[in-house]
C-alpha cells in the first residue's frame, strides 16, 4: 500500500509540473523538412470527411526546392512540386451550391494556382501591364535591325533608371547578359512582344456577401506593381482594384465584399494602408516608420508587429492604443481563436526560441519551442479543435494541442507588467494655487529660468572658490603641491575614554619618497591629553599606506567632545602641506578621574 | 446468495444489472462498439455522433449492462463527470489510428483518474485499443504505453485491440469486465 501511494504522488508530481503547462505535446518531429512561414500555412477540411488538414506552401530547404504538402496528423499525405516559391495559402468556398469542401489557393509569382479536392482546378494569371512605350519603341527597332544590341543596352538603361513604368522581365534579362551573348538573345526574343508582368507579394481571403463560416469567399491579392486586387472565386474575374503607394507585404482583410469590407495593407515602406469598399485609395494611414514584420486583426485592433523587437495596437483608424516590447526579434505573428471560450489573441514567435500569447498588451502565455519558430498557426486540425502548429527554422514541426480545461487568464503569464501597474493613482484635484502658479510659470518662464541659472552660476563660483582657498592654506587632506604628493586619512577607534587614533599617511606619487615630515596634533588641552602631540614621521615610500598610531585621553566627563586637527608639515616650513579635522566621538565610559 | 438467486441467474431469468460509463475521444468509436454488443435485431445501421449522451442495455452471459454512451466531443466533455458516481465499470475506447490525439486520450484518461469519485474507488477499466483494421493503427501495446496505463495499480485494468464495425476483440472484452464485476462482488 506504502509503495502505492509513493507511486501515485510520483505520478502526481510529474502531472502537476505538465498542469503548468496549457499545451499537450502530440507531436514533435527535428526532421519534419519543413521550412515556410505563417503566410503559406493553412489548415482546411479539404476532403469533406470532418478531418482538418494542414497544407503547407514549403519553400524548400534554401527555398530550393519548393513543394506543396498536404499533412494529416503527423505524417505527409500528399505532395506535389511548385514551379515557383509560394508567396501565401490560403482556403476558401468557392460555390455556393457545392458540397462544401473549401478550395486551396496558392499564391506564387504571378498566378494563383487553384487546387479543389487537392487536384488542379484553375490557374488565375494576373492581369499584364501596358508596357513602357519607349522599351517597346525600341525593341521595335531592334526588330527591323536598326539598332545594334550595345545601343540597345545604353538606351534600355537610360529607361531604368529614369522611366516610371519600369522595364518588361525580357529587357531585364537582357541587360545582366554579357556582351557576347547579346547578340544571339535579341535575335531570339525581338520577334516577341514584350509582356510586363506583375508578382504576387501576399494573399487573404474575403467573405463575399455573407458572414456566416461556410459563405464564399473572395480572394485578395497584393501586387509587387504597389496594387490590390479582389477576385471573384467562382468565375476568377477582377471584382475591385486598388492602388496603395508601395507594395504590400502582409494583408488583412474583415467585412463582406459586396457589404462593407476594409482591407489593412502593411507595406514594405514601413506604412499600413486602410481601404474601405468605395475607395480607390487608401482611406487611413498608419506611418510606423519602421519595417513591420507582421499584421494581425484582434477584434477590431489591428496589431502590428515591428523590426524593434515591439508590438504596436491600432484602432482601425489608425490611432496607436499602446506598444509592447519583446525580449528579442519578432519571426512571425498570428491569430490564435479559440471558439469555445470566444478569445482571440496574438501569437508572436520570437527569435529566442519563445511563442508569446498577447491579449492586447496582457501576456497570457510562453511556450517555449527548441528551435526558432518561423511559422505558425492555430485552429482545428484533425479532429481538435485547439491546435498550434508550428515549424522551426532548422525544418521542424510541433504541434500542440490546448487542454481542454485550460483558460487563459490575464496576468497568469510570466513578466507581465506587475499588477500594481494598472491600479489608478488618485491624483488630487487641482488647486487654485497650482493653476495660479502654472500660469505665472508659463508667464514669466524666461525670467525663471534666468533666475536660476544665475544663482546656480554664483553657487558654483562660490564653491570654486572655498575649494581654491582650501587647497591654498591646505586644509585639506589631500596635498595639492606637487612635490608633496600626500593622501591622509585618518579613524578613531575605541569607546573611551581612551581612543586609538589611526592616521593612514600615503605618499602618492610614482617615484619620488617623501621625507622629513613631521605631523603636529592640535586640540582642546582642557579636553583631551595626547602622549605625543608632535612626532616625525619615518621615509614614505611611493604607494605604501603607513599606520601611525596614537592614543587620545578624553579628559572630559560631561559628554562634550571636539575636534582635533592634524597637520603634515615639512621641516623648515610653517605652512603645513595637508591638514584633517577630526571630529572625535563622545567618550562613553567615564573619564580617567 | 440464495438458491433461487443463482437458479434465476443461471436460467438468465433475472440478471444483475450493471451501470457502465463509455467514455473516449470523438470518433473513436464508443456508439459503434454499443452498437455492435447489442442483439443484432436492436442495431442500428448507421452510426452519427453522440449528442449529449444516450442510454444503451444489453445482456452478457450472466449480467444485464446498463451503458451511459457518453459524446466525446470536447464541447460536451465535461459532461462525463456526472456520472462517475453512478458507474460500476468504464469502458474507455481509443482510436488506434489517431496518434496526434493520444496525448488528448491521455489527458483525459489522467482527469478520470484523479476525479475524486473515481480515484478511491476500485472500479474496473476496459480499453478498447479500437480501428485495429486500419492501416496506421499501432498495436494495443503501443497503445497501453503512449497512455502510461502501467501508472494505474489501484484498480484492474484490461487493454483489448479492436474492431469495432466487425466486431472483433469486443466479447473478450465484455467477458473480462464480467468476471471482474462478478469477482468484485462476490
Amino acid at each position: 500500500m506504502a509503495a502505492k501511494s509513493s507511486s501515485d504522488s510520483d505520478s502526481g508530481g510529474a502531472e502537476s509540473n505538465e498542469t503548468n503547462s496549457k499545451w499537450l505535446d502530440a507531436h514533435y518531429d527535428p526532421m519534419a523538412n519543413i521550412h515556410t512561414f505563417s503566410s503559406c500555412l493553412a489548415l482546411a477540411d479539404l476532403h469533406g470527411d470532418g478531418e482538418n488538414k494542414l497544407v503547407v506552401g514549403d519553400l524548400g530547404p534554401g527555398g530550393r526546392n519548393p513543394h506543396l504538402k498536404v499533412l494529416k496528423g503527423p505524417a505527409v499525405l500528399a505532395e506535389s512540386p511548385l514551379p515557383s516559391l509560394p508567396a501565401a495559402v490560403a482556403t476558401f468556398l468557392m460555390e455556393q451550391h457545392d458540397s462544401r469542401t473549401p478550395a486551396l489557393a496558392l499564391a506564387s509569382g504571378p498566378c494563383v494556382y487553384v487546387y479543389k479536392n487537392l487536384r488542379p482546378y484553375f490557374k488565375f494569371t494576373l492581369p499584364q501591364l501596358p508596357p513602357n512605350p519607349l522599351e517597346q519603341d525600341l525593341w521595335n527597332q531592334a526588330k527591323e535591325d536598326r539598332i545594334d544590341p550595345l545601343t540597345l543596352k545604353e538606351m534600355l538603361e537610360g529607361i531604368r533608371e529614369k522611366a516610371e513604368i519600369p522595364l518588361s522581365e525580357q529587357s531585364l534579362r537582357f541587360l545582366q547578359l554579357e556582351l557576347s551573348d547579346m547578340e544571339a538573345f535579341v535575335n531570339q526574343n525581338k520577334s516577341k512582344t514584350i509582356k510586363r508582368q506583375t508578382v504576387i507579394t501576399t494573399m487573404t481571403t474575403l467573405k463575399k456577401t455573407l458572414a456566416d463560416e461556410d459563405a464564399i469567399s473572395c480572394l485578395v491579392l497584393g501586387t509587387e506593381n504597389k496594387g490590390l486586387l479582389v477576385i471573384d472565386p467562382e468565375a476568377f474575374t477582377v471584382l475591385a482594384e486598388m492602388d496603395i503607394p508601395s507594395v504590400p507585404v502582409f494583408l488583412d482583410a474583415s467585412g463582406q465584399f459586396d457589404v462593407e469590407f476594409e482591407l489593412a495593407a502593411a507595406c514594405r515602406n514601413g506604412n499600413i494602408y486602410i481601404l474601405k469598399r468605395d475607395s480607390k485609395h487608401p482611406k487611413y494611414s498608419i506611418e510606423l516608420s519602421i519595417q513591420p514584420v507582421g499584421l494581425v486583426r484582434v477584434h477590431k485592433i489591428l496589431v502590428v508587429g515591428s523590426t524593434q523587437e515591439s508590438l504596436h495596437g491600432f484602432t482601425h483608424k489608425g490611432k496607436r492604443l499602446w506598444t509592447v516590447q519583446m525580449p528579442a526579434a519578432i519571426m512571425t505573428m498570428n491569430l490564435l481563436e479559440q471558439h469555445s471560450r470566444g478569445l482571440q489573441a496574438v501569437m508572436v514567435a520570437l527569435a529566442n526560441a519563445e511563442v508569446r500569447i498577447y491579449h492586447d498588451k496582457v501576456l497570457l502565455n510562453v511556450i517555449r519551442t527548441p528551435d526558432p519558430v518561423t511559422s505558425l498557426c492555430f485552429g482545428r486540425y484533425g479532429r481538435e479543435d485547439n491546435t498550434l502548429i508550428m515549424t522551426t527554422r532548422g525544418g521542424g514541426l510541433i504541434i500542440k494541442i490546448l487542454k481542454r480545461t485550460a483558460v487563459f487568464v490575464e496576468g497568469t503569464g510570466e513578466m507581465g507588467p506587475p499588477p500594481a501597474q494598472a491600479t489608478k493613482i488618485s491624483v488630487p484635484r487641482k488647486t487654485r494655487l497650482y493653476v495660479d502658479q502654472t500660469l505665472r510659470e508659463r508667464e514669466a518662464g524666461t525670467g525663471m529660468h534666468q533666475t536660476f541659472q544665475t544663482d546656480l552660476y554664483l553657487l558654483r563660483i562660490r564653491a570654486a572658490r572655498a575649494y581654491v582657498q582650501a587647497l591654498e592654506s591646505s586644509l585639506t587632506p589631500l596635498s595639492a603641491t606637487s612635490r608633496e604628493p600626500l593622501k591622509l586619512h585618518a579613524v578613531v577607534q575605541g569607546l573611551g575614554p581612551t581612543f586609538k587614533l589611526i592616521l593612514h599617511l600615503q605618499n602618492t606619487s610614482t617615484t619620488r619618497p617623501a621625507l622629513g615630515l613631521l605631523v603636529c596634533f592640535l586640540y582642546n588641552e582642557e579636553l583631551y591629553a595626547l602622549p605625543r602631540a608632535f612626532f616625525k614621521v619615518p621615509l614614505l615610500v611611493p604607494g605604501l599606506i603607513y599606520p601611525l598610531e596614537t592614543f587620545v585621553q578624553s579628559l572630559s566627563n560631561k559628554g562634550t567632545s571636539d575636534i582635533i586637527r592634524v597637520l603634515v608639515l615639512r621641516e623648515g616650513q610653517s605652512t603645513p602641506l595637508l591638514s584633517a579635522h577630526i571630529s572625535m566621538p563622545v567618550s562613553e565610559g567615564l573619564a580617567a578621574a | 446468495m440464495g438458491l433461487l438467486d443463482r437458479l434465476s441467474g443461471l436460467l438468465g431469468l433475472k440478471k444483475k444489472e450493471v451501470h457502465v460509463l463509455c467514455l473516449g475521444l470523438d470518433n473513436s468509436g464508443k456508439t459503434t462498439i454499443i452498437n455492435k454488443l447489442k442483439p443484432s435485431n436492436a442495431q442500428s445501421q448507421d452510426i452519427v455522433p453522440t449528442i449529449g449522451f444516450s442510454i444503451e442495455k444489453f445482456k452478457s452471459s450472466s449480467l444485464s449492462f446498463t451503458v451511459f454512451d457518453m459524446s466525446g466531443q470536447g464541447r460536451y466533455r465535461n459532461l462525463w463527470e456526472h456520472y462517475y458516481k453512478e458507474g460500476q465499470a468504464i469502458i474507455f475506447v481509443i482510436d488506434s489510428s489517431d496518434k496526434l490525439r493520444m496525448v488528448v486520450a491521455k489527458e483525459e484518461l489522467d482527469t478520470l483518474l484523479n476525479h475524486p469519485d473515481i480515484k478511491h474507488r476500485r472500479i474496473p477499466i476496459l480499453f478498447f485499443a479500437n480501428k485495429m483494421d486500419l492501416r496506421d493503427a499501432v498495436t494495443s501495446v503501443k497503445v497501453s504505453q503512449l497512455l502510461c496505463l502501467e501508472n494505474i495499480k489501484d484498480k484492474p485494468w484490461h487493454i483489448c485491440a479492436s474492431n469495432a464495425i466487425k466486431g472483433e476483440g469486443l466479447q473478450e472484452g465484455v467477458d473480462w469486465l464480467q468476471d471482474q464485476i462478478q469477482g468484485a462482488k462476490t
